[in-house]
C-alpha cells in the first residue's frame, strides 16, 4: 500500500542493512520517487543477511531486503571512485533529498559531503545516519545492533540480576533511526521554501545518530532514574521494580502472556474473573507496589494457577469482554494469521519469488488515494531507465561503466 | 505554511515547522510524544487537560513532600516540554465549544483517546474539520479505529506482546520476558509525527487536510522486518535466542571487572575477526580450527564466548572499547541511565539539557538530536504548569474577556 502525500518528492538512497532502506521505505510508501544506490556486484548488507526465501542463500531472496525496499527503484553505482561520486552528485542535483548511512570514515573515503553532492542543487536535504553521529568523540567508532543498544540503555535493564545483559531478538536500532531521518527530510522539505524567499540556499543536512535515536527519544528521560534514584530499569527478570503488581509476563495454558493492571479497577477485575481467590486476602498484598517489590515470585505462582486452565485466546476474550490489558505473547505465526490484520499484510509478486506477503503502513489515511507497492528491485535493475533515459548515458558509456566496476 | 508565520517566526524559533499550530490532546506517552517532537521543531503546541481527569504522567509519586502534586513528575516534563497548557473540562458542552474554536485556529490536531471518545465529545474529524477545513487530525490508538480489537485495553506492554516483539526478548530456550521500555508508544508516536508532517507537505501543495489513523500495533509490527520475514519465508517460527546475530560471532554483552560491568562486543568480517585476534593479544585458542572461519566461529559460538569472557572478564569496560574500537571491532559498554548522562561523548552533543521549572528546579531533559542544520530542533521551554496558558490562549487568541475566563473557570468549564 502506498499514499500519494510526497508525490513528486525525488529521494535518493544511498545505504544498506536498515536504516536508511526505512527511511527510503516510509517516504516511498508515501508517494515519493525513492532511487536506491547499491554496490555494484554484491549489492546492500540485507541482501546478504536474510532470512532467506526457502533457505536459498541468494542475494535476490533475502526476506529482510525485498521487505525494507519495495516500491524503490535500483541502481548500481561504486561511490568510491572519481566518477561515481561525480555520477552520484549528477544525481542529487535532479534530487529533493539524499538519506545515506555510510560511516563517518567511509564517507571521508569516498569524499561523500553536504558540500560535494549539493553544488549542483543548493535545495539539497541530506541526511546523514551514523552509528554516533558526526561529531563527538565517539564519531568514528563501529557499532552494530547490539552496541547501539548496550550503549543506548536497552541492554541494561533486559535480563536477570548476575546473568549476562541482553538485546532485542533481531536488529532493531535502525528502525528509529529510518523514523528520525524521514521525519527530518519531510520537515526540512517544508522549511526549504521559507529559506529560499529569505535569500538562504534551503537545504541543509541533517544528523542522526543511531545510538541517540535509543539514548533519546526512545530513553531519554531515564536520565531521571540516575537523578532521583529510581530502579525500574534494573534486570529483574520478567518483573521491573516500582510498578504496580502485576505488570509482567506470566505462563498461561498454550503459551505466555502479559498481564497488567495498572487501574485498581482492572486488578479487581482481574481477582473476579479469579474467583476471588483466599491468598488475595493475604495481610501481605494490600499494596500492589510492595506485593510486585517483595512477593512477586510467589504471587506469579497463584496466578499461573489460573492462567494456566486458560488459553491465550480464552483470556483474550475476557479481556476485552471486561476492559482488562492482557495482551498474549505472540510468535510472528500468530501476527501474520491475525484475522484482525489479514487485510494489513501486503502480498506483493514477483516474477522470481511469486507472491509473498509483507507487513503494511502503519497508519491509514482518510481523504488520500491506495496505490499498490510495486516490488524490490533486482540488483542493478534500473540502471539504464535512469543513467540513459534521465542522466542521458549512451549505451556504450553504459557498457564501459558496467566493464568498469562503476555500475 | 498558514499566513500568520513564516519568515519572522522561522527567524525567531530558527525551528522548521515555526508558524504552524498543533491542538494536542495527547496523553500519557504515545500522545505526549508527537507533540513533544513538533514543539522542538517550532511548532505552537497547545496541550488541552484538565483536572477533572488528570494526564496519568502527572501522577505518580512526589518528588519533593508527600502530597500528589501535578507539577511534579519529570517523566512529564521531558515529554510535555516546550507546550502551552489550556485546561478545558471536555464534560461541559461549553468546553467542546472552546476547543473547535481553537481548533480554528490550528493546523493539526492529535489525540491518543480511546477509539471513539473524540466523536462522542463531538471533537471528531468531521466537526474539527468543519470549523477548519484543511484540518489535519492524527489519532493514535492502539489498534486502530477499526477491527476486531479496537476496543481492546491495552498499553504499550501488551501491544510490545501482541505484535511479536517479546517472543524473541529472552536467554535462549527460556521464558521470554518482555521490554521495560514503551516500545509500543515510541513507534506509535514516531509513525504518527511522519504521517503528520508528510500531511502538512501535501496540505501546502494541495490545500487539503487529512485524517491519519495509527495503530501502535501496526506501527510496532512495522519494525518485525527480521521475524515476521523469517516466518513468510522460511516457515520458521523465532524464539529467545538470547544475544544472537544469524550472521555474526562473537556477538553479545560479556563481562568485565566491576560490579555489573558488560561490554557489547560484535564480529562481522574476518577482517573485524583478525582485529580482534591481534587486540586480545594473539591467544591460542584464537588459532584453533573451530574458529578458523565466520561459519565455524558461528557454529561454535558458545564456546568462543567462553573464551572471550576468560579475557573480557579481567579487564574495564572502557578499556577494551579504545582497545578494539582501535582495531576496528565493534564494541561498546552497557550504559546505565547514570553514564549515559555523564558520558563525554553524549556531553558534548548535548543529549541532555538542565531545564529550569518551577515545582523542581534544574531537571536533565532529553534533547530530540534530529540535528537540522538550518533550522534547528532545540527544548523551547519548560513542560507547562496545569493550565498555565489559559489566558494566553483564550483571551488572546480566542478574544475571551479576562472577566469571561474568570466565570469560565468559576463554573469549571476551563478546568
Amino acid at each position: 500500500m502506498a499514499y500519494g502525500l510526497l508525490e513528486g518528492v525525488r529521494v535518493l538512497e544511498l545505504g544498506g542493512f536498515i536504516s536508511a532502506p526505512y527511511c527510503g521505505k516510509l517516504l516511498a510508501d508515501m508517494g515519493a520517487e525513492v532511487v536506491k544506490i547499491e554496490p555494484p556486484v554484491t549489492g546492500e548488507s540485507s541482501r546478504g543477511y536474510g532470512p532467506f526465501l526457502n533457505d536459498d542463500p541468494h542475494r535476490e531472496r533475502s526476506g529482510l531486503f525485498l521487505y525494507l525496499n519495495a516500491t524503490k527503484r535500483g541502481l548500481t553505482l561504486d561511490v568510491g571512485t572519481p566518477t561515481g561520486m561525480g555520477m552520484l552528485a549528477e544525481l542529487a542535483a535532479r534530487s529533493d533529498a539524499l538519506v545515506h548511512n555510510l560511516h563517518p570514515t567511509e564517507m571521508e573515503r569516498v569524499g561523500l559531503s553536504y558540500e560535494s553532492v549539493s553544488r549542483g542543487n543548493a535545495g539539497l536535504v541530506m541526511a546523514s545516519i551514523t552509528p554516533f553521529g558526526l561529531t563527538g568523540p565517539y564519531r568514528d567508532y563501529k557499532a552494530y545492533d547490539i552496541n547501539l543498544a548496550a550503549a543506548g540503555g536497552i541492554c541494561q535493564g533486559l535480563g536477570e540480576a548476575g546473568r549476562a545483559p541482553l538485546t532485542f531478538g533481531a536488529p532493531q536500532v535502525g528502525y528509529f533511526a529510518g523514523m528520525a531521518a524521514a521525519s527530518s527530510i519531510v520537515m526540512a522539505l517544508l522549511a526549504r521554501e521559507t529559506l529560499v524567499a529569505a535569500g538562504e540556499p534551503g537545504g541543509q543536512h541533517i544528523d542522526i545518530a543511531e545510538v541517540e535515536t535509543m539514548s533519546g527519544v526512545y530513553n531519554g528521560p531515564e536520565a531521571l532514574m540516575a537523578v532521583y534514584q529510581w530502579r525500574y530499569t534494573r534486570r529483574t527478570g520478567h518483573h521491573a521494580l516500582d510498578f504496580p503488581y502485576p505488570n509482567c509476563i506470566l505462563r498461561c495454558k498454550d503459551g505466555y502472556i502479559f498481564v497488567g493492571s495498572p487501574e485498581t479497577r482492572q486488578w479487581r477485575t482481574l481477582l473476579e474473573l479469579m474467583g476471588n481467590p483466599d491468598w488475595a486476602r493475604d495481610a501481605r498484598f494490600t499494596n500492589r507496589t510492595v506485593m510486585n517489590n517483595e512477593y512477586a515470585d510467589e504471587i506469579d505462582g497463584y496466578m499461573e494457577e489460573w492462567l494456566m486452565e486458560h488459553t491465550k485466546a480464552e483470556l483474550l476474550a475476557m479481556a476485552m469482554e471486561r476492559r482488562i490489558p492482557l495482551g498474549p505473547v505472540r510468535g510472528f505465526d500468530e501476527v501474520r494469521n491475525d484475522p484482525g490484520l489479514a487485510d494489513w499484510f501486503e502480498e506483493i509478486s514477483r516474477a522470481d519469488t511469486g507472491a509473498l506477503s509483507f507487513p503494511g503502513v502503519p497508519y491509514a489515511l482518510a481523504e488520500a488515494e491506495v496505490r499498490d507497492a510495486a516490488p524490490a528491485p533486482y540488483l542493478g535493475q534500473h540502471n539504464e531507465e535512469v543513467y540513459t533515459g534521465e542522466l542521458g548515458f549512451s549505451h556504450e558509456q553504459l557498457v564501459a561503466l558496467h566493464q568498469t566496476g562503476i555500475i | 505554511m498558514t499566513e500568520r508565520t513564516g519568515l519572522e517566526w522561522m527567524r525567531e524559533h530558527k525551528g522548521p515547522l515555526a508558524g504552524y499550530r498543533v491542538l494536542d490532546f495527547g496523553w500519557v506517552l504515545a500522545g505526549a510524544i508527537p507533540g513533544m517532537v513538533l514543539a522542538d521543531m517550532g511548532a505552537e503546541v497547545i496541550k488541552v487537560e484538565t483536572r477533572e481527569r488528570l494526564d496519568y504522567m502527572r501522577l505518580g509519586r512526589p518528588i519533593i513532600g508527600t502530597e500528589m502534586d501535578p507539577e511534579q513528575h519529570p517523566m512529564f516534563h521531558n515529554v510535555n516540554r516546550g507546550k502551552l497548557s489550556v485546561t478545558l473540562n471536555t464534560n461541559e458542552p461549553e468546553a467542546v465549544g472552546l476547543a473547535r474554536r481553537l481548533a480554528a485556529h490550528c493546523d493539526v490536531a492529535l489525540e491518543n483517546f480511546s477509539p471513539g471518545v473524540m466523536e462522542r465529545l463531538g471533537l471528531g474529524y468531521e466537526a474539527l474539520k468543519a470549523v477548519k477545513e484543511d484540518i489535519i487530525m492524527v489519532s493514535i490508538s492502539s489498534h486502530g479505529q477499526s477491527g476486531p480489537l479496537r476496543d481492546l485495553r491495552a498499553y504499550a506492554p501488551s501491544i510490545g506482546a501482541m505484535s511479536g516483539l517479546d517472543s524473541t526478548l529472552g536467554y535462549e530456550g527460556e521464558r521470554p520476558l518482555g521490554l521495560k521500555h514503551a516500545y509500543a508508544d515510541i513507534t506509535g508516536a514516531l509513525h504518527a509525527v511522519f504521517a503528520a508532517v508528510s500531511a502538512l507537505y501535501q496540505r501546502r501543495r494541495t490545500g487539503r487536510g487529512q485524517y491519519v489513523d495509527v495503530s501502535m500495533l501496526r506501527a510496532t509490527a512495522a519494525t518485525m522486518g527480521a521475524g515476521l520475514m523469517e516466518y513468510e519465508a522460511t516457515g520458521r517460527v523465532m524464539a529467545p535466542m538470547g544475544n544472537y546475530d544469524p550472521t555474526m560471532a562473537p556477538y553479545g554483552n560479556y563481562p568485565c571487572m566491576g560490579d555489573d560491568r558488560w561490554v557489547s562486543i560484535a564480529v562481522g568480517s574476518d577482517e573485524e575477526w583478525r582485529g580482534l585476534v591481534e587486540a586480545t593479544g594473539q591467544p591460542e585458542w584464537a588459532g584453533e580450527d573451530r574458529f578458523a572461519s565466520r561459519y565455524q566461529r558461528h557454529r561454535n559460538r558458545g564456546e568462543l564466548d567462553e573464551r572471550l569472557s576468560e579475557w573480557t572478564g579481567s579487564r574495564d569496560a572502557w578499556a577494551i572499547t579504545e582497545l578494539l574500537q582501535s582495531h576496528g571491532v565493534a564494541a561498546m559498554p552497557v550504559m546505565d541511565a547514570e553514564e549515559r548522562l555523564h558520558d563525554r561523548h553524549n556531553l558534548e552533543r548535548g543529549l541532555y539539557r538542565e531545564i529550569e521549572h518551577p515545582a523542581l528546579g534544574m531537571e536533565p531533559i532529553f534533547n530530540l538530536m534530529w540535528n537540522l542544520s538550518a533550522t534547528p530542533a532545540a527544548i523551547r521551554g519548560h513542560a507547562p504548569l496545569l493550565g498555565q496558558h489559559n489566558r494566553q490562549v483564550l483571551c488572546d487568541m480566542l478574544g475571551l474577556s479576562v472577566v469571561e475566563l474568570a466565570d469560565l473557570e468559576e463554573r469549571r468549564v476551563v478546568y
